[in-house]
């Protein structure tokens, strides 16, 4: 069971002593190293005290932790839409020339490189979430131990023992490329405790022996999506479309009921049934031997009610014609950008997985500056050498959309729509890199 | 300051709330069709009885006025008379949604379980969900309820099992004998249900009668509905019956005045209608269930169908995107995934011009991809 902790304080730091003591004691109880005890609370502590200088007049505080078996994590939640927050985001430009301001950003850019991950989010109009997270250490992967090969007849369904999930974890990551696996996979009873407390589900194939035979896992994404990492399967290829079709059989059945209304992966697996899915479209992943197309599977649980999306008319045609190949109908509503910002700083949320070379961005104001801010994400995370840059855009937000003419003068390319993603479908873009 | 969320019971928070499909006008104009063909709720295509029409249009609308009977008196009066048993132990409800509703909370409190099949109706599964009830699911064998898995799953928490007879969406059934073994082996350790809503359309001298079992076996309640063979499903009217004692726990969670009086006068009109409509219904069943399996078995699709007015089959693509495909012409079916079976289709059995027009539809969407 999660241990929560909230408190709500006065942005004022002589209250950061009581945060460091609750990260302390959530970290120590939950396991973690010495190490990534002391990361948590250091996090904590500078997130914590930047927030106290530049919102003091905007109301309380209020930071929720919480404690799982694999992670820590604090979800700090301030007030403050007319603020600068330009360091909680475009952390990776911030330059030190020596006045008060950018020594301060600097800090919080190494604030959170001491977390395994921090990322904001928007609440409301004036509401943020910080979110810091440090993981547990686990011992890193070993060589899947050889098994005799499963022989049919096959069977699937939910699993929960860890010996077996990191068994097939192991496996999982043997055989396919570590694109298709998640992170997870690497350090196999992350993977299982992640099982445990309900972050991941999956569907085990077995043989008559209980040998794995396959492997599917899912994770929540959104509030209408389920996002699903598979087929991974063991079996000799003469049996690999049988057990596929099992794991995802078992899988549809399994979330079939549920409060979603999609499932899609960004990495299935070529071992994917055919029928099962739609293609929404692909984005092109590029890594150190190359670069190739991974297509985007999805796929309805219930019939599409229809929805309505917000367009830039730079997006438009490009909207309809996507709808149109998808036969989805969907109300497109016109959006124009202001004629002029109320902010200055836009910002925007930027997930990074190093694994991948990956970074996701997410807007989450608008501005004036957004042109130049999302040219400078752009450079520096090139710079970084993150090959792989998304942007997702909700289209059922008319300022979100609206961005849609910077976006792709920033050099993002529209690659596909994922229904329902958002509060209604979310509009993918990749940048595209100069060859 | 607590959120209302705060207030809600989690099994109340978690529950996925079912989103009916829009009405008509609405559908047309997003699919930009100006023809909607309905084949996904098992109505009927030929519409109500003529007794019960002429019932419809002879309701003066002054009458709108007045509140219905609460008890449904006459129309149980009625049903008694048909079946030959006291009209005290009939109830009638919004739809056997309502009844199913009833009969759950009459029975059942935190911490107990029902049981039924994970590929059947899925309002008995809804129902306990929001409820706090365990639903105990048990797997189908070959596309049929397995009564002995279902005994199996029966446990000193179980109060009902749910036995969909005919099986929706698969159309198979349990025969007398094996429907006997059954409620031998339960030996009234729960409530049966015995949800007949398409019994109305099996003419095997096999099928048992839920109404002379439960003479045989008191815990067994017997749910039928108007909405099906009658042609009434826009005025919602389903019943149970069963053993006197076991109707009168349910009264007590059943709510009153909640079938309406155009409902109740069309449901008792459709009873006391002579056997032409249902014979007629019958027919275009078995004429329209021959078709489709003839145009499932060109397309070398595999298909199910026994008892009821619907067939299911496999499709090559997604439902819900055959479902998206076939609404640009006009054509709604039920997509299966809801019901567990990924890539099915359900399509209700009608009149030749419209499953003509169906067979089109998925040709060309076929030949399109």
């Amino acid at each position: 069971m999660d241990t929560i902790i909230s408190l709500t304080t006065p942005p004022d730091i002589g209250y950061v002593r009581v945060l460091t003591t609750a990260a302390e004691i959530l970290a120590r109880s939950h396991g973690l190293d010495k190490r990534e005890e002391m990361r948590f609370q250091l996090a904590v502590e500078e997130f914590f005290t930047f927030l106290a200088q530049v919102v003091p007049e905007h109301g309380p505080i209020q930071t929720v932790f919480t404690g799982k078996t694999y992670q820590v994590c604090a979800s700090i939640r301030f007030q403050g839409s007319d603020l600068c927050l330009g360091a909680l985001d475009a952390s990776f430009s911030a330059t030190v020339d020596g006045d008060v301001e950018a020594a301060r950003d600097l800090r919080l850019i190494l604030t959170g490189r001491m977390a395994d991950r921090f990322r904001i989010t928007r609440e409301n109009d004036n509401a943020f979430i910080l979110h810091v997270e440090v993981d547990k250490v686990y011992p890193p992967i070993t060589a899947a131990s050889s098994t005799v090969a499963p022989r049919a007849p096959f069977r699937a369904g939910l699993e929960l023992d860890p010996d077996r999930l990191m068994h097939a974890a192991a496996l999982a990551t043997a055989r396919y490329p570590a694109w298709h696996c998640p992170a997870s996979f690497q350090t196999p009873g992350k993977f299982a405790d992640m099982v445990g407390a309900g972050q991941f589900s999956c569907v085990l194939a077995l043989d008559a022996a209980s040998n794995p035979a396959g492997l599917l896992c899912w994770t929540k994404s959104g509030d209408r999506g389920i996002a699903f990492s598979g087929p991974f399967v063991f079996v000799p290829p003469a049996d690999t479309p049988q057990v596929a079709r099992l794991l995802t059989d078992a899988f549809l059945a399994t979330v079939a009921r549920e409060n979603v209304e999609i499932v899609f992966s960004e990495r299935a697996t070529p071992d994917t049934p055919d029928g099962y899915f739609e293609t929404l479209g692909s984005l092109t992943r590029h890594s150190p031997s190359g670069q190739d197309e991974q297509p985007v599977l999805y796929r309805h649980l219930r019939e599409d009610m229809g929805a309505t999306v917000w367009a830039d008319p730079a997006l438009e045609g490009f909207l309809r014609g996507v709808y149109d190949r998808l036969a989805m109908c969907r109300d497109v509503l016109e959006a124009h950008p202001p004629a002029s910002f109320e902010r200055t700083h836009s910002l925007f949320s930027t997930m990074i997985d190093k694994d991948k070379s990956l970074a996701v961005l997410k807007p989450l104001l608008d501005g004036s500056d957004v042109a130049a801010n999302l040219a400078g994400h752009v450079r520096v995370l090139s710079d970084k050498g993150f090959t792989n840059i998304l942007l997702y855009m909700d289209l059922s937000h008319a300022w979100e959309a609206s961005l849609a003419a910077p976006v792709l003068a920033a050099g993002f390319k529209p690659r596909l729509v994922l229904p329902f993603a958002g509060r209604s479908d979310v509009a993918l873009f990749q940048y595209a890199q100069a060859d | 300051m607590r959120r209302l969320t705060d207030l809600v019971p989690p099994h109340v928070l978690n529950f996925e709330s079912y989103v009916p499909s829009r009405p008509d006008e609405i559908l047309m104009r997003q699919y930009g069709v100006d023809r909607l063909l309905r084949l996904n709720n098992n109505e009927n295509a030929l519409g109500p009885p003529p007794a019960a029409r002429e019932a419809l249009a002879a309701f003066p609308p002054e009458r709108s006025a007045i509140y219905p009977s609460g008890d449904c008196f006459s129309l149980r009066q009625t049903l008694g008379e048909t079946f030959g048993k006291a009209p005290e132990r009939f109830l009638v409800g919004n739809g056997s949604c309502e009844v199913i509703t009833s009969v759950i909370k009459a029975f059942c409190q935190r911490g107990d379980s029902l049981v039924t099949a994970d590929k059947t109706f899925a309002v008995y599964e809804w129902v306990a969900a929001f409820s706090g009830i365990d639903a105990r699911l048990v797997p189908l064998k070959d596309y049929a309820l397995d009564p002995q898995a279902m005994l199996d799953a029966v446990t000193d928490r179980t109060k009902i099992v749910f036995v969909c007879n005919p099986n929706n969406p698969t159309g198979s059934w349990w025969n007398k004998a094996t429907l006997e073994r059954f409620l031998e082996g339960l030996a009234g350790r729960a409530v049966v249900v015995l949800d007949e809503a398409y019994r109305e359309f099996v003419e095997s001298p096999d099928f048992p009668d839920g109404m002379e079992v439960m003479e045989r076996h008191p815990n067994v309640l017997v749910f039928r509905t108007f909405s099906k063979m009658y042609g009434l499903a826009g005025l919602r009217v389903g019943y149970l019956c069963g053993d006197l004692e076991a109707v009168n726990i349910v009264r007590r969670t059943h709510l009153v005045y909640s079938v309406g009086s155009l409902g109740q006068l069309a449901a008792k009109a459709a009873l006391e209608d002579g056997g032409g409509h249902v014979e007629a219904t019958r027919r275009m069943v078995t004429q329209a269930g021959g078709y489709l399996r003839n145009v499932f078995d060109a397309l070398g699709f595999e298909h199910i169908s026994g008892a009821g007015n619907f067939i299911m089959a496999r499709v090559p693509m997604p439902d819900t995107l055959l479902y998206r495909l076939l609404m640009r012409q006009g054509v709604m079916i039920r997509t299966m995934t809801g019901f567990r079976f990924p890539n099915w289709i359900r399509v209700t059995l009608a009149r030749e011009p419209e499953m003509e027009a169906f067979a089109k539809a998925l040709k060309q969407t076929l030949d399109k991809r």
